[in-house]
């Protein structure tokens, strides 16, 4: 046992110069780090991620690997910057990721994650828009909703966002600052208090499903103006953001109707959230190929994923390429890989792979797996 | 008186019956004839120094008679031939329209080629107008003289010329390794410059060797050649029968392409480029252009490598580059139309190994060869057949 974790830490640490970096918070990284992986904390990691947000892939590749390594890369550092400078008196900032599939998108989206929770944000994370429109499982819930005429309520999918919400955010929900400043009535006798906190707001949703999705609605509203308010900083982060925008969801009423993603309430609530008629927030977003049916795949650019109208609604907006790995990423991921066993074999094969992958990291851990 | 004479020739008769049996007996027995018998009178030394002479009066044997009667008729059928060669070649000339004076075989065949096409796919089944030299097989000379008596030492063996080779080359072994203790004995070390490099050819095969000796052989003669020979050039100074054993080998034609190897030409940054056009496999049709220095980057249609996106594809894109090692020494330009993703892969694999050739050094030439990248792939989709699903496959088989 001994003589193992003995040979663990050897090879842990041997290699450690040429592709880890111990600085763990994302707030202290700089261009001299880029390329290289740094290890999440087990238990933050657990907090922000533990009800979706790392692709499925990567996620199951955290469990072989038993860490959470995220690579530092360019548009992540550039995104931190920007925040770090940009004024939160003005109207908040949109952030497009776009880029090819695979590229990390979604794991730049974590990145900054994480940055905000150490930097003590309010967290609004919705991991994959796509899970609420396009996915079906067996237990979909959908009900007419009582308050917006001809809108369709996920209550299940809202239900389990606030817990996702609930969890990401408890440290700051526990202190009970945040407050709701209105009162809501749910039924004769059902009602949230004006100066209730929000926790109270939330656990309602969670544990009276049937009004999840109005809570959900509340709840945005109560942050936007919390914000404005200067009582909390928001973060809002959307993966697969142009899904909204695709004009058919694969829902349907059960008189067979269709569908569309505007006859959602969630849909709603979070253009609502998206606008940029609020202050003192950050708000990411990323338009991605998969997100949205084989048929509209042709390009990875916002403007063709996002539609027409998805474009006019987030205009203007920092547009934010997260690419392939350069040269330098790709040797610091490949000695990564081949220090976790991942890969394996000859040197020799590290060209032929970077030449087959095309530096995409989704195809090099793809690739890599069977090696 | 009469009767003693007759007593005399009569006790006579026997003595010298018995005087020639014992002495002469071997000589005569083989080369008797009627005339010799007879003449038992007079000197018997007289007869030994006429033998000569005699021998040519005798009659030859049978066996030489029929085969100067077949001799003679192979000729006359050969002259018959070739005269009959003749006049076809002129009038073939008349008809084409040229001198027939100057009209060689290849214009020969060109106008058979031209007056009976034929689409028939084995070469050696289609009409054909040769020299009748070539076209009947050599015969053997007469192998025995006048009279009947072989002129090869191993006639009696049915295959002289094939156990002559053996013979010789087990002479050379001994040869050879006598030499090799005369070596030894002068404390020398064999010349490693005269070391004998068999690596461009391979020994004549059962049928080429059969031509060259005029008599069949078995398989196990064969092999027995091959054994014999082997353990010649495994000697250390095999060098010195280098003639003896380059008879019996066949060089490879492995170099015939790199006379053709084109030069590159200059683009304006001066950077070396080759074009290769008509890279074909399946139904992909596309050319392929190499640019040397570069630094790897390879262009599709306009696209990267991810132009395929099949792992299989990019795989044979890149293996003739990563086979030569120039995977970042050289750009690739590609446009290709047609077809699928593999057919396509393949044609432009094809096209960086042709065109890669320009670049490369002879011995990687000749590993890029045995690799087969050189190698067209000619298969095309095979045609489905009526009455079955595919082209081979059968429709599923019920009892009932």
């Amino acid at each position: 046992m001994l003589s193992r974790n003995w040979r663990h830490l050897c090879r842990r640490y041997s290699q450690a110069v040429t592709f880890r970096t111990t600085e763990a918070s994302p707030a202290q990284q700089n261009e001299k780090q880029i390329g290289l992986f740094y290890t999440m904390n087990q238990e933050t990691c657990k907090q922000l991620f533990s009800q979706g947000g790392f692709p499925k892939s990567f996620q199951k590749q955290t469990k072989t690997f038993t860490e959470t390594a995220i690579m530092i890369r360019q548009p992540a550092l550039d995104l931190i910057n920007c925040i770090k400078s940009s004024d939160f008196n003005k109207p908040a900032i949109r952030y497009v990721l776009y880029g090819e599939k695979g590229t990390g998108k979604s794991l730049t989206m974590a990145h900054l994650l994480h940055y905000a929770h150490e930097d003590g944000y309010l967290i609004v994370h919705v991991p994959w828009v796509s899970e609420w429109l396009r996915r079906l499982p067996r237990s979909k819930e959908m009900s007419n909703s009582q308050t917006h005429e001809g809108c369709v309520d996920l209550p299940l999918d809202a239900a389990s966002w606030l817990l996702h919400f609930k969890g990401q955010n408890q440290h700051i929900l526990k202190t009970g600052e945040l407050k709701v400043s209105k009162e809501y009535v749910w039924s004769k006798r059902e009602k949230t208090e004006a100066g209730a906190p929000l926790a109270q707001l939330v656990e309602h949703g969670i544990s009276r499903v049937k009004y999840a999705c109005d809570v959900v609605d509340a709840l945005i509203k109560e942050i936007k103006t919390l914000s404005h308010n200067k009582q909390c900083k928001t973060f809002v982060a959307i993966d697969g953001f142009n899904s909204f925008f695709y004009p058919v969801t694969r829902l349907s009423t059960p008189t067979k109707k269709k569908v569309k993603p505007e006859e959602v309430t969630l849909t709603t609530t979070f253009m609502e959230l998206t606008k940029n008629d609020w202050t003192n927030a950050v708000i990411l977003l990323s338009a991605d190929q998969l997100a949205v049916p084989d048929d509209h795949q042709e390009s990875h650019f916002p403007r063709y994923l996002l539609y027409k109208k998805g474009f006019e609604h987030l205009d203007p907006f920092v547009p934010v390429e997260v690419g392939r790995y350069s040269e330098k990423e790709f040797l610091s991921c490949a000695s990564y890989y081949r220090d976790r066993l991942w890969l394996r074999g000859p040197p020799e094969i590290d060209t032929e792979l970077k030449f087959t992958s095309a530096c995409n990291p989704y195809r090099f851990m793809e690739q890599c797996a069977p090696l | 008186m009469s009767h003693v004479i007759n007593f005399s020739v009569k006790h006579l008769l026997p003595v010298t019956k018995c005087y020639l049996r014992g002495n002469f007996v071997s000589s005569f027995c083989k080369y008797s004839s009627a005339s010799n018998s007879t003449s038992n009178s007079g000197n018997v030394l007289d007869n030994l120094t006429d033998w000569e002479t005699l021998s040519k009066k005798k009659k030859i044997s049978k066996a030489m008679k029929a085969y100067l009667e077949r001799a003679q008729e192979h000729d006359e059928f050969m002259k018959k031939q070739q005269q009959e060669f003749a006049i076809g070649k002129r009038h073939l000339a008349n008809m084409m329209g040229e001198d027939p004076e100057t009209f060689t075989q290849k214009d020969v065949d060109r106008a058979i080629e031209y007056l009976f096409p034929s689409g028939i796919y084995d070469p050696a089944a289609r009409p054909l107008m040769k020299p009748p030299e070539e076209l009947f097989p050599a015969r053997k000379a007469a192998e025995f003289d006048e009279a009947g008596r072989p002129h090869h030492l191993l006639f009696y063996t049915g295959k002289p010329n094939f156990f002559k080779l053996l013979y010789d080359a087990a002479d050379n072994i001994k040869q050879l390794q006598n030499f090799e203790d005369r070596v030894i004995r002068k404390k020398a070390t064999p010349d490693p410059n005269g070391a004998l490099s068999l690596e461009g050819s391979v020994w004549l095969t059962k049928e080429q060797l059969e031509q060259v000796l005029v008599e069949k052989i078995l398989d196990l003669e064969y092999d027995n050649f091959k054994v014999v020979m082997e353990r010649l050039v495994s000697l250390p100074y095999s060098y010195r029968c280098k003639d003896f054993i380059e008879k019996y080998r066949n060089t490879l034609a492995s170099q015939k392409f790199a006379l053709e190897i084109p030069k590159p030409s200059y683009d304006d940054d001066g950077r070396a480029f080759i074009t290769t056009y008509e890279c074909l496999r399946k139904k992909a049709r596309g050319d392929v252009t190499i640019r040397s220095p570069g630094s790897g980057k390879i262009t599709i249609n306009g696209k990267d490598i991810t132009y395929f996106e099949d792992v299989q594809s990019r795989e044979q894109v890149l293996f003739p580059l990563i086979f030569t090692g120039m995977q970042d020494r050289v750009d690739v330009e590609c446009n290709i139309e047609g077809g699928g993703p593999s057919g396509q892969a393949g044609a432009i694999r094809w096209g960086i190994a042709w065109g890669l050739r320009s670049f490369v050094e002879k011995e990687m030439l000749e590993k890029m060869q045995i690799a087969g990248l050189l190698t067209r792939d000619h298969r095309r989709r095979e045609r489905k057949k009526p009455g079955q699903p595919g082209a081979r496959k059968k429709p599923t088989w019920k009892k009932r």
